[in-house]
């Protein structure tokens, strides 16, 4: 295996029910680069990165063959503690969803949940991860508001921060930005940017430009099949499938 | 010609339904005002904080009077009438009946009045006060008051006496502080009993419970069937099994407040799980999911971000409760008992407020001015909760 990747995902099959939605999927996420999962609506892309930190656990009805490997490990495993993995595999999902609570209560959510009691260590953290999320000037004066009275791009920003408050090694975005306006998808864009200097990125949107703009490696699936995933600028520039080729040039989807 | 019959017969079913409606509300409207035309006259504050019975002290008083007198205050009515010798100022008044008796209005706070052996226990005193009726009075010149004479003449009779051979005075009675702390204990109680049994059963049956999960079903089952159930039947359910419980593990014997809150949690279970499982109801999932997906348990999603975002749900159920506690009297009677009480004791029988009115509209000379007072006392408490619900609710569907 590459010591470069965070996740390896062996043969993966699932179902819902009767339905399957992924099939065979066999890929590696690579250590601190941004991974976009790109197809069309329905293929999988969110269902696949749902089975990085098991939620479709929640899911009734939902049924795992296969292997996803995070460090090595078995994530699917029977004696795999799946608290322990959420608290390194972080996700920030599509629709903007700060808990109604303070600004800095959002943020301190986590690590409070683990355990973390001491004042001044939650609020270093807050403010370390707000910061990081590029939302610590716009807040600072009010972190006691509450999270709902921000701008949708702020309350994504915030739920970054409160992902980040954790210290993850992975982020998981599922279209991160598809709620907001232009300019809050720069914001967030330029975050994510940043992040990956510290964090592993895995990403699914809608948006071919912001995949081209912002990603290292794209994966583009088709009907719960991956097609084609490789360096983004080869699967943008030259790709190796026709269907591929035929989606990002939007010849369909 | 067939237009004009319909709208005939339109027009005609709609003055029906009008007169129809208006009976209605006019009955609903007839009794409220009757209650509050029999009942406004008698809220005051003595009625809310006063004893239920009156007592009748017999005093007299022997020493010497002070001969400069006691100066009548200025704050004093002009309907008054004032003794400077002993420093009482008396007022003619009507009783619930429409009897005159004689009223105390004020004593001043240096006359001798303020501290009287009483002639029925050996070494205490009896505190002359206003609020208290004057009944017979003997003076040492053989004077006699007489209540049928009025104030003015009682007065003169004081200002011509320097001793008291024997004196009668009578707490006033009928005040219902006794029932609101019966009511405000079965508040308590209950709440302290149904309300973690109701919350944690809606957390179980929303949060939980498997899907189609049997036990589940049957859960909500009862409580759909426990709403209907009258109340009488859980007044019965009280005193087969709550009395004889609660009569073993305290020193109660017979009905008392722990049955009755008993009693009471259960009727107000149904309401506390029903309406607390609506307020989980509405809380979006994604709640849930982004807690989930920060590494927390179960139990810290259910506790520190569901159940905190159900509060104001889980407030209106804590308020239709009171309400319901409030107004409730069937269940209580076997329960708590009919027995008006001034002192409270968990372990006694007494009454709520509610059940209050029952026993003094069942005696024999039933008080319908009082029985109105505390219905009014109720009909307020549980349109202010009501209102406070509805507040509730607003504040809720606009987040
Ligand atoms: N909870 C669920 N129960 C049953 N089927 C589901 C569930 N979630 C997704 N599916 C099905 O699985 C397939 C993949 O869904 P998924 O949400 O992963 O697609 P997606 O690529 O994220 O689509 P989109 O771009 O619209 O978000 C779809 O056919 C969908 O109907
Ligand atoms: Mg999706």
């Amino acid at each position: 295996m590459n010591a470069r990747a965070v996740f390896q995902i062996n043969d993966l099959n699932l179902h819902y029910g009767e339905k399957q939605a992924l099939f065979d999927i066999s890929m590696e996420i690579p250590r601190n680069q941004v991974t976009a999962l790109i197809g069309p609506s329905g293929c999988g892309k969110s269902t696949l990165l749902r089975s990085l930190n098991r939620m479709n656990d929640l899911i009734d009805g939902c049924h795992i063959d296969g292997q996803v490997r995070y460090e090595e490990e078995d994530v699917y495993a029977k004696t795999y503690d799946v608290i322990e993995l959420r608290t390194k595999v972080g996700m920030v999902f599509q629709k903007p969803n700060p808990f109604p609570m303070s600004i800095f209560d959002n943020v301190a959510y986590g690590p409070r949940c683990q355990g973390i009691k001491d004042k001044k260590v939650l609020a270093d953290i807050v403010k370390k991860a707000l910061e990081n999320a590029a939302l610590y000037d716009e807040v600072k004066d009010r972190l006691k508001e509450s999270g709902n009275a921000l701008s949708g791009g702020q309350q994504q920003r915030l739920c970054i921060a409160r992902a980040i408050a954790m210290n993850p090694d992975v982020i998981l975005m599922d279209e991160p930005t598809s709620a907001l306006d232009p300019i809050a998808t720069a914001k967030i864009e330029d975050l994510i940017q940043d992040l990956k200097k510290d964090y592993t990125i895995v990403i699914v949107t809608h948006n071919m430009q912001q995949a081209a703009r912002i990603s290292d490696n794209t994966a583009f699936f088709l009907m719960g099949e991956l097609v084609e995933f490789d360096k983004t600028d080869l699967i943008f520039s030259q790709p190796r499938d026709q269907r591929t080729e035929d989606y990002i040039t939007g010849r369909f989807g | 010609m067939n237009h004009a019959k319909r709208h005939r017969k339109d027009f005609m079913i709609r003055i029906g339904i009008g007169i129809v409606s208006s009976i209605g509300l006019f009955v609903l409207i007839a009794i409220f005002a009757f209650v509050f035309q029999k009942g406004s006259s008698l809220l005051s504050w003595q009625l809310l904080t006063g004893d239920y019975y009156s007592t009748t002290y017999d005093s007299y008083y022997d020493g010497t009077l002070p001969s400069a007198g006691f100066e009548r205050p200025s704050s004093l009515d002009d309907s008054v009438y004032y003794s400077s010798v002993w420093g009482i100022g008396l007022q003619d008044d009507l009783d619930a009946e429409g009897k005159p008796y004689i009223l105390i209005v004020y004593v001043d706070p240096n006359s001798p009045l303020t501290s009287l052996p009483d002639k029925n226990t050996e070494g205490e005193t009896v505190q002359i006060a206003s609020g208290q009726t004057l009944g017979k009075v003997i003076f040492s010149n053989r004077t006699i008051v007489l209540t049928s004479n009025g104030a003015q003449s009682a007065i003169q009779l004081f200002d011509g006496a320097d001793g008291i051979l024997d004196l009668l005075t009578t707490t006033r009675g009928k005040g219902i502080r006794g029932s609101i702390i019966t009511t405000l204990y079965l508040i308590g109680l209950t709440l302290v009993i149904a309300l973690p049994i109701g919350v944690f059963s809606a957390v179980y049956l929303h949060e939980y419970a498997p899907k189609n999960s049997k036990l589940a079903e049957a859960l909500r089952r009862l409580v759909e069937m426990l709403t209907g159930v009258p109340s009488i039947i859980f007044g019965l359910l009280g005193a087969a099994v709550f009395i004889p419980f609660t009569s073993t593990i305290t020193a109660a014997d017979g009905g008392n407040l722990f049955s009755g809150a008993l009693t009471l949690a259960v009727i107000v279970l149904p309401v506390i799980i029903s309406s607390t499982e609506e307020s989980l109801k509405v809380i979006p999932d994604e709640y849930r999911q982004a807690s989930l997906a920060l590494g927390a348990t179960k139990t810290q999603t259910t506790f520190r971000v569901v159940l905190k975002a159900a509060i104001p749900g889980i407030l209106s159920a804590v308020l239709l409760s009171v309400g319901r506690i409030i107004g409730e009297s069937a269940a209580l009677i076997y329960a708590v008992g009919t027995a008006i009480k001034d002192h409270i004791i968990l372990t006694e029988r007494s009454t709520s407020l509610a059940v209050h009115i029952w026993s003094i509209m069942a005696g024999e000379t039933p008080n319908f001015e009082l029985a109105s007072a505390i219905s009014i006392i109720i009909l307020i408490v549980v349109f202010v909760l009501n209102l406070i619900v509805k507040l509730v609710a607003r504040r809720l569907s606009r987040a």
